[in-house]
């Protein structure tokens, strides 16, 4: 086999960090960028660089195959070892490192939960099936049909706009004003000349078109094609006017031209020109009315492509619902303004668990499975938690993961508790498990032995 | 903060702050004591009905109104905690030492009322108990202040004192606004909301480091806010009265 000698060197360049290690990625919009209350130290809603990891032994020694050992006392106390490195040499000779647990963890809960990353249904809104509908069709980002970036030229980039996740221009509903000035300015202005040329195509296979139509019709030889360069400027600024006539022909033009992201109006505006006899062009792409998203869809985060699979339970044989999981109440409903919702976390994202007509809503219900969305409980050691059946998850066109959960039947929730050694069992059997509930109480003074207040009894302690 | 605004209608409401006699027409629509806010409908009524009987009367005279309508109505009745806090007043009714006149029950019909606790208005063991846990709640809420948005990612750091108590510091945004919203400041000298936005409520014009904008914008804002005045469309020393309209009677959202 002829396969290139590397040299040691090459060879040790391209197995090391140095070159393992990608780009960082653009950081994500901060929401609270425009607001006067901000944080530059939170977790952001995406991870910009990459997260590494050492085995325990060289962990010992900082050896992280970077430049040079890394620092014992702040590498070495963490129980995973995972580092986000900013960059491997400085000015100062240092490496910038901060700990990367918190998107590495989120990852791996995230697959914990088994989901697949959806697409949007296309069509669920107009059936008036909303996010909360746990039941609406999901469809995986993986399916072939929709996800591929190999696209040739301008016209297959227009004929598979439906298709696409990946657009060279904008999506331009999700642009503030300013933003859409600039680009106007910086990215459109100059190509006049291009679009006018363009259309001059355009306009040049549309009357070759006609031309061949009318020669059939009439039974004439085909009439010689005419080219885009015979176009004269009076005939161009005919054409000019009769798309200025039809809005949406010439929406077409220019967002072909540009690589626009498609758009979609919301449905009431197109339920009224519906009604008004207005025929709208509504794309069935799945990320026109939401915005396509930063990277693929998936994001990288589940490669699975459905979530039709059945858990196995070593007694109870095959399970109806996956399995379920803690959601985490990190803020109860208050009432500021408006009415804030009660938030929840599931595997440390903030995530939507229905509410209405549902069990956790229901405050006089006196089901002992439920807790107060109203209030913190803070007798509860490590704070009120519910089970949930996460249910579907997509990720937005700013990179955040939308996370949605239902209810699990009672019996699940049973069986699940069960699997961690709480609750009594089905058939209400007394488990073995018991004598590790003293540990309780020494929980219970951890999370309480440092009051954060004055006073302890404003805080429900005593 | 949000107790603080509604907690006042919800003590009147079940029976706390007034007497039986004067709060006639608040306590005749018994309604059990919940967490879910109060409509403020029973507690503006008096308000809304002046207002309607003079509804081309100018704003200060419609406040002046609706405040000696709510001094008749608390001095009508005997003399009750209703001067203070309300906090202070909750906090004095969950004390298990407080009396049991700090209800505000003189006679003892109103006692027995309140113990047997199904009286119009009366405290039930369960209003109670809710009220604690929403005491507890505010408390703990206080120094949690950020608000979470459906796909935040949260370690255990972001819900830690360190990282909440960030979101408390008021400071300035990290995007120019106008930049970020493409208009000119100068061309909107008439809105009186963006005006107020820019101002101190005494009335200085606010420096760029508390508005965020860079050096041009902040000039045009600055331009717009000195146009404002100068043309007497805006109040140099406070803020915009339709504003303190909005913020008086809740109407902002």
């Amino acid at each position: 086999m002829a396969t290139r000698s590397v040299s040691p060197g090459g060879a040790l360049l391209r197995s090391s960090r140095l070159f393992s290690l990608p780009a960082p990625l653009p950081p994500p919009s901060n929401p609270h960028a425009n607001t006067r209350w901000n944080s530059d130290t939170m977790t952001t809603p995406y991870p910009t660089h990459q997260v590494i990891t050492t085995v325990s032994t060289s962990r010992k020694n900082g050896d992280w195959g970077l430049k040079r050992p890394l620092p014992l006392r702040s590498t070495t106390k963490s129980t995973v070892a995972m580092l986000r490195v900013k960059a491997i040499d400085t000015m100062d000779q240092i490496t910038d490192y901060s700990s990367g647990a918190d998107h590495g963890i989120t990852l791996l809960k995230f697959q914990e939960l088994g989901l697949p990353i959806v697409t949007r249904d296309a069509n669920a809104a107009k059936e008036r099936a909303n996010l909360h509908t746990p039941d609406a069709p999901q469809k995986s980002v993986f399916e072939d049909d929709i996800d591929f970036t190999a696209i040739g030229d301008m016209k297959e980039r227009a004929e598979l706009i439906d298709k696409r996740w990946k657009f060279q221009g904008p999506w331009l509903a999700g642009m503030q004003n300013g933003e859409f000035q600039k680009y106007i300015e910086k990215q459109v202005r100059p190509r006049r000349a291009q679009f006018r040329m363009f259309l001059r195509q355009k306009l040049a296979e549309e009357m070759n078109a006609d031309a061949k139509a009318k020669a059939m019709d009439a039974g004439d030889e085909e009439p010689n094609p005419i080219r885009p360069k015979d176009i004269s400027e009076e005939q161009l600024t005919n054409y000019l006017r009769r798309l200025r006539e039809s809005n949406s022909t010439l929406f077409q033009m220019v967002s072909q031209f540009l690589d626009l992201a498609p758009l979609k109006p919301p449905n009431v505006v197109v339920d009224n020109l519906d009604r008004q006899g207005v025929k709208v062009d509504v794309s069935s792409n799945p990320y026109a009315e939401n915005g396509p998203p930063r990277t693929h869809p998936s994001a990288g985060l589940s490669y699975l492509r459905t979530k039709n699979y059945i858990d196995n339970h070593p007694i109870y044989g095959p399970q109806e619902q996956i399995k379920p999981v803690v959601a985490r109440l990190v803020k109860p409903r208050r009432q500021m303004g408006g009415i804030e919702t009660p938030k929840f976390g599931i595997a440390g994202i903030i995530s939507d668990v229905p509410l209405g007509d549902v069990r956790s809503n229901q405050k006089f219900s006196g089901s002992k499975n439920q807790i107060s969305v109203d209030n913190l409980e803070v007798e509860v050691p490590g704070g009120p938690k519910m089970w949930v059946l996460p249910n579907r998850a997509n990720i937005d066109s700013e990179g955040k993961i939308l996370l949605k959960a239902t209810l699990p039947k009672l019996e699940v929730e049973l069986v699940a508790k069960e699997l961690i050694g709480e609750g009594e069992g089905i058939f209400g059997k007394e488990r073995e498990a018991d004598t590790v509930k003293s540990s309780e109480p020494a929980l219970a003074r951890r999370q309480y032995s440092k009051p954060a207040f004055s006073s302890a009894k404003g805080y429900g302690v005593r | 903060m949000a107790c603080k605004q509604w907690l006042p209608a919800a003590l009147r409401q079940s029976g706390l702050l007034t007497s039986p006699a004067a709060a006639s027409p608040l306590a005749s629509t018994s309604r059990l004591f919940t967490t879910t806010p109060p409509s403020f409908q029973s507690d503006n009524s008096s308000s809304s009905s002046s207002s309607s009987s003079s509804s081309s009367s100018p704003i200060y005279n419609r406040t002046s109104q609706s405040q000696s309508s709510s001094q008749s109505t608390s001095s009508s009745g005997t003399p009750r905690i209703m001067n203070r806090n309300p906090l202070d007043t909750l906090r004095t009714i969950l004390s298990s030492s407080a009396p049991a006149n700090a209800y505000g029950a003189n006679s003892p019909e109103d006692i027995a009322s309140i113990s047997q606790g199904n009286g119009a208005g009366g405290l039930t063991k369960q209003t109670l108990g809710d009220m604690k846990k929403l005491h507890t709640t505010e408390a703990y809420l206080r120094h949690a202040p950020r608000r979470w948005r459906f796909g935040d990612v949260y370690a255990p750091k972001d819900l830690s004192p360190t990282e909440q108590k960030k979101f408390k510091r008021v400071s300035a945004p990290k995007e120019d606004m106008v930049d970020m919203l493409g208009f000119n400041p100068i061309d909107n000298y008439k809105n009186f909301t963006m005006i107020s936005e820019f101002m101190t409520p005494f009335g200085r014009i606010k420096h760029s480091k508390e508005t965020g904008l860079r050096p041009v914008n902040q000039r045009k804002m600055a331009k717009a806010i000195r146009r404002a005045i100068g043309l007497g469309i805006h109040p140099s020393v406070h803020r915009h009265p339709e504003i303190l309209m909005a913020k008086k009677f809740n109407t902002t959202n």
